[in-house]
């Protein structure tokens, strides 16, 4: 069973429950979900949104859930799996009637549960009798983060009836060897602690009405208790970093100035990268600002289904992150880059804040539902994403003029991007993607690719986007609805009627792709240079800041550093290449962690010792931190 | 060829008759078949199957077909049959196959650049439990009675303590043991507090999530234990055997190790050595498996 240990860590949901104080930003692989598991944890998920996606319930059912590893939807599977119909929640899925859709897919979940069980109880060998145990359990998971919140001594009873049941199904050994009978009496007393809890939480005639749909159990939701059941995502979602990583270009760093003698850059470094900063469920998930901006890029692979109409896009406005803020309107955007972004204002897709400030404000308080910044986490964060810088480019002077390196093609096309046409008001395109201002104007302008919310509306000005670096940002245009430059040429050539040939639009193609390169777009890994050593050195700088921080005494921004840094340098271990060395990581997080329990304590004697030994350690492991 | 049913999921059969680029192989004029054991998502496992048996029917110059088994005891059964030729293989069920159908290992699973592996107990770290002596009384969770990382070798750490007397005395010395199905089972019932203890592989605590692996540690350690191998029936053609050793071999160079994705993942493979796995051979007699 070697063959489990895949690269990635793949853990089941179930397993995120156990997870207390600060969350890192290191997001755990799921395994992989049953497709009726999935189908009801996505209409938990999108049954609580507003205004309810119906057709993307309807589609939670029919169609495998993105990136499922099963081939057909839950209702096939139901189909050729299950002798239990999904008729009645078809119906109530038909009539758009939420509680009724809960009540039906709870019932069927834990009739399917039921289903597997009779099977493992019925099955005739070990082999088949433990497959049906391991379905009905992936199934249970379905349900086990609620009872696990809200019914702890019956998660734990429920834990080892399971362990009981596989345990006693027997083994078939092989050829005879090591064979072990089974023990049915056992398997259906373990069976029976389940039943049983099922019977009582999900399969009830009626259930109570619920303003929050989740899998917590009927008789926990009856008696009027409170529960928090901790945020999660549902089947399909991707909010890993993508891969490869793009490469972080910092004004310093190109200088030569280290990170580490920048305290409030390196204190904003350490906010970009921290969940901590807003509220749940954002926090709980570990979402922070470099979850879609991959290192001042954007995440070509994150979604969120209810939330993502595609990669790489987000409406931040919705319902699920801060319902106060949900503007009821399904209108995600593609993630911009914050490349240069010093350079890039005014901010938003629109262009609708003038000020970095407010816009960083906007989204903490009102997109991520964060407290109040504090105004050095203001200037912390503000000081970090100032330094961005758009990646070098051989083939572009600083002043946006090609280069000897440029293709022919492109010459031919930097002609036409600056010839004006008529259809464009006698402008083109480089009226608006300025070259010698980082190819953009800092306006907004309405070129019509906004479908209008109302007639009348004047709601279409974007703000003109800079066309550095835009080879590793696909998709195109505020909603990402062109896959690739190619794709803008040809808009612009059709819908403004411009006129121009297939090779003028080739080449006008090539000078996008040319004006669009970076010499090195990408960080290169090897086998000791890994994605750890990076993040272990990026976590390192972070705390650093405590030699500032220390002294002045200022605790809350101290605490704020420990919880995020330490939980991510332990988070983080477990992608190391170097086994052997994580010990030695997750004993250095616990250090840091000191130094946030003696602040908490007002400990500082300690908190300094801490810190220091911190630093020693740290230094000690560097080399063998990959 | 007809195919016995007994004790196997015929999910489907994944045939690959992919156009062939090497010399044709005069000795096989058949399917060379290959039974595969499915760790998690069968259906997967049917997908990756098709895409790797392509690749070797091209590579081999016989078509090559894919099959999916209940468990290792149905693949030797499969063998045993001639229903297939080849199997993906625990060391354990191997050299129980070797013994009773002659089985012949080919090849050798490498990860982190070696062909073997340990088996560890784990604990959690606030558990207080630092030693196996620690355990006498507690309960344990391993993965599987024919598992030899996540049960044979971890237990006989306890009988290396002078613990427990030997493979069946388990019993007398923990509180229960359960076999939860699985390194993952076994590692979680031990991080959520269901049980004191899980022994599995050394690599078993990579499907914790990253917080439950800050948590958990191991006190104990197993010899090196050799990995999984592929292992053919006996009397399959000499040439065949070469053929597709040399092809999965190929798997290790650059251009090729994209699909080693399509094989359980492992880092690359090596010819196996017979002599490599006499050790489960003794393990084996000790618990009373092997004669």
């Amino acid at each position: 069973m070697i063959q489990k240990f895949l690269g990635a860590f793949i853990v089941a949901l179930a397993s995120a429950l156990v997870l207390s104080g600060p969350v890192a930003a290191t997001p755990a692989k799921e395994a992989p979900w049953l497709p009726e598991a999935a189908a009801y944890r996505l209409t938990l998920f999108l049954g609580n949104l507003e205004p309810l996606p119906w057709d993307d319930v309807g589609t939670a059912w029919a169609e495998p859930y993105r990136g499922s590893e099963f081939s057909v939807g839950a209702l096939a599977w139901l189909d050729g799996n299950s002798d239990i119909g999904p008729a009645p929640l078809l119906d109530a899925i038909t009539r758009e009637d939420r509680q009724a859709v809960f009540a039906e897919a709870t019932r069927l979940i834990a009739r399917r549960i039921d289903e597997e069980l009779d099977r493992a109880v019925m099955a005739d060998d070990p082999a088949r009798a433990q497959q049906a145990v391991r379905t009905a359990r992936e199934l249970y998971r379905s349900f086990a983060d609620g009872i696990a919140a809200a019914d702890p001594d019956a998660s734990r009873r429920i834990g080892l009836a399971w362990l009981e049941l596989n345990s006693s199904t027997g083994s078939a050994g092989v050829l005879g060897a090591g064979a072990t009978p089974a023990s049915r009496k056992t398997m259906e007393a373990a069976r029976e602690v389940i039943s049983l809890y099922l019977a009582e939480n999900y399969l009830v005639d009626d259930f109570a009405p619920r303003r929050t749909l989740s899998a917590l159990p009927e008789t926990v939701v009856l008696s009027g208790r409170t529960i928090e059941v901790p945020p999660s995502l549902p089947p399909g979602f991707d909010i890993f970093d993508q891969d490869p990583l793009p490469r972080l270009v910092l004004n310093f760093e190109e200088q030569g100035i280290d990170e580490t003698d920048l305290p409030l850059v390196a204190y904003g470094d350490m906010l970009f990268d921290s969940a901590q900063i807003f509220g749940n469920p954002a926090q709980g998930l570990g979402v922070a600002c470099s979850t879609c901006h991959n290192r001042s890029d954007v995440n070509q692979r994150l979604f969120i289904p209810g939330a993502s109409h595609q990669p790489g896009a987000i409406d931040v406005d919705g319902a699920f992150f801060n319902p106060i803020f949900n503007d009821r309107r399904d209108d995600p955007i593609d993630i911009p880059s914050l490349r240069g972004l010093r350079f890039t204002g005014p901010y938003g897709r629109d262009g609708r804040f003038a000020s970095l400030r407010d816009f960083t404000r906007n989204v903490i308080v009102n997109e991520f539902g964060g407290d109040e910044p504090t105004p050095f986490m203001l200037d912390a964060l503000l000081a970090y994403m100032l330094e961005f810088d758009f990646l070098p480019n051989s083939m572009l002077t600083p002043d946006g003029q090609l280069t000897e390196a440029a293709p022919e093609a492109a010459r031919r096309g930097e002609a036409i991007f600056n010839t004006p046409f008529a259809a464009l008001g006698d402008r083109s395109c480089s009226s608006c993607h300025v070259p010698d201002t980082n190819f953009l104007d800092r306006q907004a302008h309405d070129i019509g690719s906004v479908a209008l919310a109302y007639d009348g509306a004047r709601t279409g000005a974007m703000d003109t986007p800079t066309l550095l670096g835009t080879v590793y940002t696909a998709p195109y245009f505020h909603d990402g609805s062109l896959p690739t430059l190619a794709a803008v040429v040809d808009w612009f050539d059709e819908s403004k009627s411009l006129g121009l040939t297939g090779a003028e639009r080739a080449d006008l193609t090539a000078y996008l792709e040319t004006v669009g390169a970076a010499d090195e777009p990408y960080e290169a890994f090897d086998a000791e240079n890994t994605a750890f050593r990076l993040a272990f050195s990026e976590l390192t700088t972070f705390a650093s800041t405590l030699d500032t921080l220390l002294p002045q005494r200022d605790a809350k921004h101290i605490l704020l550093l420990t919880d995020t840094v330490a939980a991510d340098l332990s988070a983080d271990a477990s992608t190391m290449s170097n086994l052997a060395a994580r010990p030695e990581v997750y004993a250095l997080a616990q250090r840091l962690a000191e130094v946030g329990d003696a602040v908490r304590t007002d400990d500082w004697v300690a908190a300094e010792t801490s810190w220091t030994a911190f630093k020693s350690e740290a230094d000690a492991i560097e080399e063998r931190a990959f | 060829m007809a195919i016995h049913m007994n004790r196997r999921t015929m999910l489907a059969l994944a045939a690959a008759g992919a156009v062939s680029l090497a010399t044709p192989l005069a000795a096989q004029d058949t399917a060379l078949r290959l039974a595969f054991i499915p760790q998690e998502n069968p259906e997967k496992l049917l997908g990756d199957i098709e895409a790797i048996s392509g690749w070797l029917a091209s590579e081999i110059g016989v078509p090559v077909e894919g099959f999916v088994t209940i468990d290792h005891a149905a693949a030797v059964e499969a063998l045993r049959n001639g229903d297939a030729d080849i199997s993906f293989m625990g060391a354990l069920p191997f050299v129980l196959a070797e013994a009773e159908i002659g089985a012949v290992p080919l090849l050798s699973e490498v990860y982190r650049d070696a062909p073997s592996y340990t088996g560890r107990i784990f604990v959690r770290r606030d558990s207080g439990i630092g030693a196996l002596a620690d355990l006498r009384g507690r309960d344990i969770a391993f993965a599987d009675p024919i598992s030899e990382s996540g049960y044979l070798y971890p237990l006989a750490e306890f009988v290396e303590a002078r613990l427990i007397d030997g493979p069946g005395a388990a019993e007398a010395f923990f509180g229960r043991v359960f076999f939860a199905g699985g390194y993952q089972q076994a590692m979680q019932a031990m991080a959520e507090g269901l049980v004191d203890a899980a022994g599995a592989s050394q690599y078993a605590d990579l499907l914790l999530t990253p917080q439950q692996q800050a948590q958990v540690t191991w006190i104990a350690e197993s010899p090196p234990i050799p990995s999984h191998v592929v292992i053919a029936r006996p009397g399959l053609d000499a040439e065949v055997q070469d053929r597709f050793t040399n092809a999965m071999l190929r798997l290790n160079e650059p251009e090729n190790r994209d699909k080693l994705r399509y094989l359980y993942g492992p880092d690359g493979y090596v010819r196996a050595d017979p002599a490599a796995y006499d050790g489960v051979r003794d393990m084996a007699r000790r618990y009373g498996l092997l004669e």
